[in-house]
């Protein structure tokens, strides 16, 4: 065990001092407030957004060594003279460095190479025409990727140019960044050429004063930026998953009691960690925490906790713990290394989402059953797998499999219908075959053609975990699919790209998994009928 | 006595020591399954109600909705929104389905009889979806849904648009508008798949025989004889990959003036008005690797103009606000506006060199770049803001001026075949046709087929058949047009496209908000408030909507309770004009069957998983 918590101290202590490299203490630069994409956030915020955007990491590697964001982007800003050089602009796609006869082994080039880079022109400028033509056209995969690199282009040239580094309040209207001729913008630029710290220290009072002169109601609210400092750096998703990752471990390496103690120990602990981090995040945007798939994506980890714990307090059986840790620990640490994907940053919300009451309602509900049904998965998953290692899975489990299935066919049936509230209200009618609307209703008809199977003693307990398997890739479908493979429909806000290879190969390998254990359990069924499930009326 | 009996064997109660328990009879499993046996095999009706009730039967139904929706949502994507509802969504075997379904949620309701308490929920259930799915038939059956284009400074809109397409035949005898549904994108004639309307009070009738989404009007300048001058001009821009043919003649005295894309306005009017200069000017001869050289300025305007090392991008810096950067290729004549003042990029040469007193260029490779860029002042009185070209008919062809917040930055004239630049990014203009009597005459054709997503104008083409004559000349009717069809000797006005319904009251928009979020051009809500004042009655009230908060009209409490309400919801907004907005309305006598009868879904589902009664017998 004491091994355990050393690798935890060891991976706390790489994720807090890997920080400093640049000579100069930048933290004073991370809380002062920035106004970008419609809100106000802190610099360390805007900088951490700013590098991923512009090299899809959340560090840069520059002649060997690790440098944060906050050191990046300042450099970017205050001594923008050789960056051109630096390979620093992310280009994913293959086919599209192809197209500019880039070296397609390198992921980051220089800005240099790519403003000079005529093919890259002409392609930014066919898009360009497109998008005058028909604004809503839709872009072809390399159209998209050239339109991705001329925006990272433009993040380039606004910090090197110092033109998005909006510090200054001004009135009711957009924040304006720092003249060139700005005191200081001059001791910051001294200071940090010069690797002075105190000329640095006195060009970061000097612009907090320049700040201040503004009307008090136009400027950033001290305490949430402060918050929100706080919250990106303590990386709250991150600990959760590292935690239920070990109560899994506990649960499965320690016997007795022992290791269910420490089970409930790390889920409750991440748990609460998590619920932590939305109430930050909450603060911070002022809203429900489920508006885009990273939300989304962390939203339903934390509720397949919650039912595991619910339903572990009740029945004190292990197995919903088991179930919900791989699905848990699996979405957060893809939410927290895919933020090319899954966009982690807070973006204001589009006026049909700006009301919270059905935003929090039929949202939050929707994903809850989207939990529940992710936990089910996770308790198929262990009836299978015993099936696999021809051991019988128990009534027992059979009874908390459809329990779980219950909360989730309850909660999305509320949440669908609450979803048609809302529209009524919001889109003037009640249901209208919108692909969001139509794939949460075919899960549910998936879901309830599953139970009324039961019912009708065409499948028991072994049959309900293969369904709770094959019915989740409905779920997929209506949460990732009509968002990021469709993309038609009425709840656009949440559209995407991206993922496509992962998601199918996740949906061949359940379907393999489950083939494979519907095989075994024919040859057991061979040598032993095991009893079927009474049915209920 | 016997008749009760009579009755009670075929409701399926059970006289149990002579006491008929009519209301809680709680049976056992085995009970139960003897009674149901009795039954279905004394009464043909039990039977039915069984088989229509059945498992199986909801398992296929299930199925077959899940796997339609499915196929629904892929067709969408790959095809479009309409193809999905008219196969699917809104196709009567999907409506049987439903109703099929309706009747299997009732009959396994009445299988379960005699009820007991512990199928509350599950009747509850099934009752709600039932109640819901009556709730949507009698919203499509008796509401409808349109839109509006309400604009603040015109008057009063007492119609909406319907999203129902629509004929409309104006019968040559009694001079009466005939309506009768038909959507040709839908329906699609073709030559082996006609249409025939009757036009009503006739022998005449209408054949539809083919069908475009993507028509086109074509206008043609043509000489004539009563005409006044006219001009047929056609714009071209080779980036954007469009041309627009403009033709344009003289009525009255007014100016001809037309919209071009929101960019700019084209004008012809019997004379050039007289060029107005720009109230002061300057030039900047700017190089890529030398100092600018700056002459007449009368007032500088501050402003520093960079040119790259390589001659491609250009910089501006005003004074007061932060420097802009553009690609000079792209800038190339057309004025860019920073602040309030215009900047143009005249000319460029890569490699400068002053020859004879001239500047020319040595050669392609930018050695030397240098470019000529002219700063305009605004004028002390600022008038439209968009572009203008103004033309009048001249002698053999036409005199042009272009103007730009009322001053004029070039002018000239041009004959038949002469093209000139527009300085509006880089549209070119070429003077097609000019005649000094001219008449325009608009026809509609079917253009190329439109890429994936785009939407054109669609219609039919038709033509009238009579007795006497089978042959006549087909026409193409666009819709949102009226068309004439003629064989020789009558004539039928056709018209096409959504329908208009009228409402009850008139809707006036007095103001329209649309706030943004702080530094962005990105909007946060859309507040529109609107006038409603009923006919007869005279009753005015104010509404405003905005997302997610409908306005309504009565919306009294009854109004709202019964669904005899209109509810008025943002759709659509126009950023380039925000005096105008387009909403959504919706009336929907159904919405009540609809709550009830979801509420009814989630309760029965939670009871029936977590109220249930322990069974008895277990």
């Amino acid at each position: 065990m004491t091994s355990l918590f050393r690798i935890f101290a060891f991976a706390a202590a790489l994720f807090f001092f890997c920080n400093a490299s640049h000579g100069l203490d930048l933290t004073g630069l991370d809380s002062i407030p920035i106004q970008e994409g419609g809100r106000k956030k802190p610099f360390l915020v805007f900088a951490d957004e700013a590098l991923l955007s512009l090299s899809g990491k959340s560090r840069y590697v520059k002649d060997g060594a690790k440098i944060d964001s906050t050191a990046t982007v300042a450099s970017l800003w205050l001594t923008p003279v050789g960056w051109e050089d630096q390979p620093l602009v992310l280009i994913g796609n293959k086919k599209f460095k192809d197209q500019l006869g880039l070296d397609p082994a390198k992921k980051l080039f220089t800005y240099r190479e790519l403003a000079g880079n005529e093919k890259l022109r002409d392609a930014l400028q066919d898009v360009s025409a497109i998008r005058s033509k028909n604004p809503k056209a839709s872009l072809d995969v390399l159209q998209r990727e050239a339109s991705t690199v001329g925006m990272r282009l433009a993040v380039f040239e606004g910090l090197v140019s110092g033109r998005s580094v909006t510090l200054l309040p001004t009135g009711a209207a957009a924040w304006s960044p720092l003249k060139s001729d700005d005191v200081a913008l001059a001791k910051l630029r001294e200071g940090f050429r010069s690797n002075n710290q105190a000329d640095f220290d006195a060009g970061l009072a000097e612009l907090r004063v320049e700040q201040a002169r503004e009307e008090a109601r136009f400027q950033a609210d001290a305490g949430k930026i402060a918050l929100e400092v706080f919250y990106q750096r303590l990386h709250p998703f991150r600990w959760a998953w590292i935690l239920y990752l070990a109560a899994g471990i506990g649960l499965l390496v320690v016997p007795g009691k022992g290791g269910y103690a420490l089970g409930w120990a790390f889920g409750l602990g991440g748990f609460l960690l998590q619920a932590a981090g939305f109430a930050f995040r909450t603060i911070i945007s002022g809203r429900a925490p489920v508006t885009n798939m990273y939300e989304s994506v962390v939203w339903v980890a934390f509720g397949t906790i919650l039912f595991a714990l619910i339903f572990e307090a009740i029945y004190r059986s292990r197995y919903f713990l088991l179930g919900a840790v791989p699905v848990a620990v699996a979405s957060l640490i893809l939410a927290d290394t895919q933020p090319v994907i899954l966009d982690r940053a807070i973006h204001p919300l589009v006026p049909v989402l700006a009301d919270n009451f059905w935003l929090t309602t039929h949202v939050l509900t929707i994903t809850l059953s989207y939990a529940a049904f992710a936990l089910a998965l996770g308790v198929g998953h262990i009836i299978l797998g015993k099936s696999l290692i021809a051991s019988k899975a128990s009534p027992a489990l059979h009874n908390y499999l459809y329990r779980t299935l219950q909360i989730g066919v309850l909660l999305l049936a509320i949440g669908t219908v609450l979803g048609a509230v809302w529209a009524n209200y919001s889109w003037g009618r009640f249901w209208d075959w919108d692909p969001k609307e139509t794939w949460a209703l075919i899960a549910f008809l998936t879901y309830l053609f599953l139970l009324h199977g039961r019912i009708a003693g065409k499948w028991g307990g072994f049959g309900m975990a293969v369904g709770a398997v094959l019915a989740f890739q409905c779920v997929i479908m209506a949460w990732y699919g009509v968002n990021f493979i469709l993309g038609v429909g009425l709840h656009s806000y949440g559209f995407g790209s991206g993922g496509l290879p992962g998601a199918i190969a996740f949906v061949l390998c359940e379907v393999a998994f489950v083939t494979l254990a519907m095989i075994r359990h024919k040859q057991a069924k061979k040598i032993a009928r095991p009893p079927l499930d009474e049915g209920v009326s | 006595m016997v008749r009760d009996a009579a009755f009670s064997e075929f409701t399926g109660h059970l006289f149990l020591r002579g006491r008929c328990f009519w209301r809680v009879g709680i049976l056992t499993a085995v009970e139960r399954k003897r009674l149901v046996e009795a039954r279905k095999k004394k009464f043909v009706f039990w039977r039915v109600v069984h088989w229509l009730g059945s498992l199986q039967l909801a398992l296929i139904l299930l199925a077959t909705i899940a796997i339609a929706c499915a196929v629904a949502t892929l067709a969408e994507s790959e095809f479009s929104t309409k193809i999905a509802q008219v196969y699917i969504y809104k196709a009567p075997w999907f409506l049987v389905w439903l109703a099929v379904l309706c009747i299997n949620l009732f009959a396994v309701t009445l299988t379960r009889w005699p009820w007991e308490k512990k199928h509350a929920g599950f009747i509850i259930t099934h009752y709600g979806i039932i109640t819901l799915l009556f709730g949507a038939m009698v919203g499509i059956q008796t509401g409808f849904e349109g839109n509006v284009t309400l604009h603040k400074d015109k008057g009063p809109v007492r119609k909406i648009t319907v999203n129902r397409s629509i004929i409309q035949v104006e019968s040559p005898n009694d001079s009466a508008l005939y309506v009768m549904p038909f959507d040709a994108a839908t329906s699609r004639p073709s030559e082996r798949r006609p249409r025939v309307f009757e036009v009503p009070q006739t022998n005449l009738q209408i054949l539809a025989d083919g069908f475009s989404d993507n028509l086109i009007k074509e206008e043609k300048l043509v000489p004539s004889d009563s005409g006044r001058p006219g001009v047929l001009l056609r714009f071209t821009s080779p980036r954007m990959g469009q041309n627009l043919e403009l033709p344009m003649v003289l009525e009255g005295t007014a100016p001809q003036d037309r919209d071009f894309f929101g960019l700019a306005r084209v004008v012809f009017q019997a004379e050039l008005p007289p060029p107005k200069p720009p109230r002061a000017a300057e030039t900047q001869m700017v190089f890529g690797r030398f100092a600018p050289v700056v002459q007449g300025a009368t007032q500088a305007s501050g402003i520093r103009v960079l040119l790259s090392a390589d001659g491609k991008k250009i910089t501006l810096a005003p004074p007061e606000s932060a420097s802009a950067t553009y690609l000079r290729e792209e800038v190339m004549k057309s004025p860019l506006q920073v602040g309030a003042v215009l900047v143009t990029v005249e000319e460029y040469w890569p490699d400068f060199e002053m020859v004879g007193g001239r500047p020319v260029t040595k050669s392609d490779q930018p050695n030397n770049p240098a470019a000529l860029v002219r700063i305009q002042m605004p004028s002390d009185v600022v008038e439209d803001t968009k572009p203008v070209l103004v033309a009048a008919p001249g002698d053999g062809g036409i005199g042009y001026q272009f103007q730009r917040g009322g001053a004029t930055y070039a002018s000239g004239t041009a004959k038949v075949g002469d093209s000139f630049a527009t300085g509006w990014a880089d549209w070119q203009v070429e003077v097609l046709g000019f005649y000094p009597q001219a008449a325009v005459r608009s026809t509609m054709q079917p253009g190329p087929p439109l890429p994936k997503g785009e939407t054109g104008v669609p219609g039919f083409q038709a033509r009238l058949i009579s007795p006497e004559k089978k042959d006549a000349e087909t026409c193409w009717v666009a819709s949102g047009d009226i068309t004439s069809l003629t064989d020789g000797r009558n004539v039928v006005r056709l018209g096409y496209g959504l329908e208009l319904r009228p409402l009850p009251f008139a809707m006036r928009l007095l103001n329209f908000e649309v706030p943004r979020y702080e530094g962005t051009e990105t909007p946060s809500n859309f507040i529109a408030t609107v006038e409603f004042k009923e006919d007869g009655t005279g009753l005015t009230k104010t509404g405003t909507a905005r997302m997610n908060h409908p306005a309504s009209f009565p919306g009294t409490v009854f109004a709202n309770f019964t669904g005899i309400n209109y509810k008025f919801s943002q759709a659509e907004w126009n950023p380039r004009d925000l005096g105008e907005t387009t909403l959504q309305v919706l009336y929907d006598p159904g919405w009540l069957l609809k709550w009830v009868g979801s509420l009814a879904i989630c309760m029965g589902i939670t009871i029936m998983f977590y109220f249930k009664p322990k069974p008895k017998d277990a």
